[in-house]
């Protein structure tokens, strides 16, 4: 649809037709129960992500270059039949670069990151399928997923069911999703490494309940309850904690529960032509990891088919019972991780994102940037962890609907 | 015990949210009226693949993850 069409004042038969023909927004992206996938649709993205060199002011040993991953997307939708539609989704990508190890203190007693020695180099395949049956006034859908990495294999199930409360405007969603892991880390039992396991497994469940609310012509809302239980393997095989002067493996619970909730509010503003995003979600589980996510976005259209949409997200999360930058002493539960990732600390991320059309091909090139530190967290945090991450991501996408 | 608690209380806002939603606070909203709602950029996530690369991204990096879906693939990134 060209930006000169949507400037037109619009007839309300012809906006029957567009309501009816397009789909409201739904739970899982751009579909709402009973509104099918009419054409099909190809996309493909290409992501550049690269972490900041470690600063030499908290680097003890290693390798400063951190992370830097290349990502191909491909996703293909299309309809099958008359009340059944396929979605595929591909995704591959590099990466390259050293990981923090473990920290060790200073002279002063300041936490100091030891990345890993030797570049890593792995690769990761992903494939996710999902099929989806409409019904008058409801929908069903199941999807099966498998990932795979040199040291790492998991396949996925999920099944979701949307129904329509009434005329379209509420909407409640159910689903369900399970994931079976296996871990076979590098140089696991070596002499090199002998307390690097060799094998392990994890699984995780996953339940989500959700409605979805129109407010108004304009206006619309979405809030969504999960809970997820992990079993098994959840350390990290490739870190290890400063212990009262020794290394020891990296060790946490076998066991995880959390919750999400998350909720979404959706504003279009005609005398602007752009269209608000707001996203908010708590996160609580039982290692006493506690975390706030709000994303701001505005989407804003431009003439000759061109949108921009730039967006802010805050994050910040509270530390896990067991974690500490380096222990003096052995915890009397065993439990060691130094990971910055369960650390207190807060994030603060920018994206910007053009998009063109052109007829039936679509481009959008977006850019984000990423901080995190302690002084962004809610609560003040008394220690930084030396290993947190800073990262730039760009994005190329293109395209086309048949 | 607090996850739980907390889990029960947040399940009765979100049930108390949507009994509250069904009743006379909203005005049904006609299908000729919806041109808008219907746009691209008002779906939940207009590029459903950049979000999900996104979303794998704070998954790898941060502690937590979930949202309004289950299922896609995790990584060997404890």
């Amino acid at each position: 649809m060209s930006m000169q069409k949507k400037n037109k004042p619009a007839s309300k038969a012809l906006l029957a037709l567009t309501g009816s023909a397009l789909s409201l927004p739904g739970i899982s992206g751009k579909a709402a129960a009973a509104d099918p996938v009419t054409e099909t649709s190809i996309d493909y993205q290409y992501s550049n992500y690269r972490e900041e060199d470690l600063p030499s002011s908290k680097h003890a040993g290693g390798d400063v270059e951190r992370y830097e991953i290349d990502t191909h997307q491909l996703r293909v939708v299309r309809p099958w039949g008359d009340s059944y539609d396929v979605t595929v989704d591909l995704m591959y990508e590099t990466m390259s670069g050293a990981s923090p190890w473990f920290i060790m203190p200073g002279a002063n007693g300041e936490p100091l990151q030891v990345m890993s020695g030797a570049t890593i180099e792995d690769d990761r395949s992903d494939i996710l399928a999902k099929v989806r049956k409409l019904y008058d006034n409801s929908a069903a859908s199941l999807s099966l997923g498998y990932s795979d990495e040199d040291d790492y294999r998991a396949i996925n199930v999920g099944i979701e069911g949307e129904w329509d409360l009434g005329s379209k405007q509420r909407t409640f969603t159910v689903g369900l999703g399970y994931s079976d892991d296996e871990l076979e880390p590098t140089d696991g039992g070596t002499t090199l490494y002998p307390n690097r396991v060799t094998s392990a497994e994890k699984d995780s469940l996953s339940v989500y309940a959700g409605f979805t609310q129109v407010l108004n012509a304009r206006t619309t809302v979405q809030s969504t309850l999960s809970f997820t239980r992990h079993d098994g393997f959840l350390s990290d095989p490739y870190k290890e904690a400063f212990v009262a002067g020794n290394r020891v493996q990296d060790n946490r619970p076998d066991g995880r529960d959390a919750i999400a909730w998350l909720t979404r509010l959706r504003h279009f503003v005609p005398s602007a032509r752009g269209a608000l995003h707001v996203d908010y979600r708590y996160f609580d589980d039982d290692w006493e990891i506690e975390s706030h996510t709000l994303e701001l976005g505005w989407h804003q259209n431009l003439p000759a088919d061109w949108q921009l949409s730039p967006s802010v997200r805050y994050y910040s999360q509270s530390q896990a019972f067991f974690y500490a930058p380096y222990y003096n002493s052995a915890r009397s539960d065993g439990f060691a991780s130094s990971d910055y990732r369960l650390s207190p600390y807060g994030a603060l991320s920018y994206r910007l994102r053009a998009t063109k059309k052109i007829g039936t091909w679509a481009f959008h090139l977006g850019w984000e940037r990423y901080t995190s530190e302690a002084d962004l967290a809610i609560k003040s945090v008394r220690v930084e962890n030396p290993g947190l991450v800073e990262f730039n991501a760009i994005t190329f996408g293109i395209s086309r609907h048949f | 015990m607090r996850l739980i608690l907390r889990f029960m209380a947040l399940t009765s806002g979100l049930f108390l949210l949507g009994s509250l939603n069904s009743g006379c606070a909203v005005k049904k909203v006609e299908a000729w009226e919806r041109g808008e709602l219907a746009r691209e950029e008002m779906a939940w996530e207009p590029d459903p693949q950049e979000a999900a690369y996104r979303s794998h991204v704070y998954f790898s990096k941060e502690a937590s993850s979930g949202g309004a879906s289950a299922g896609g693939g995790g990584c060997g990134c404890n």
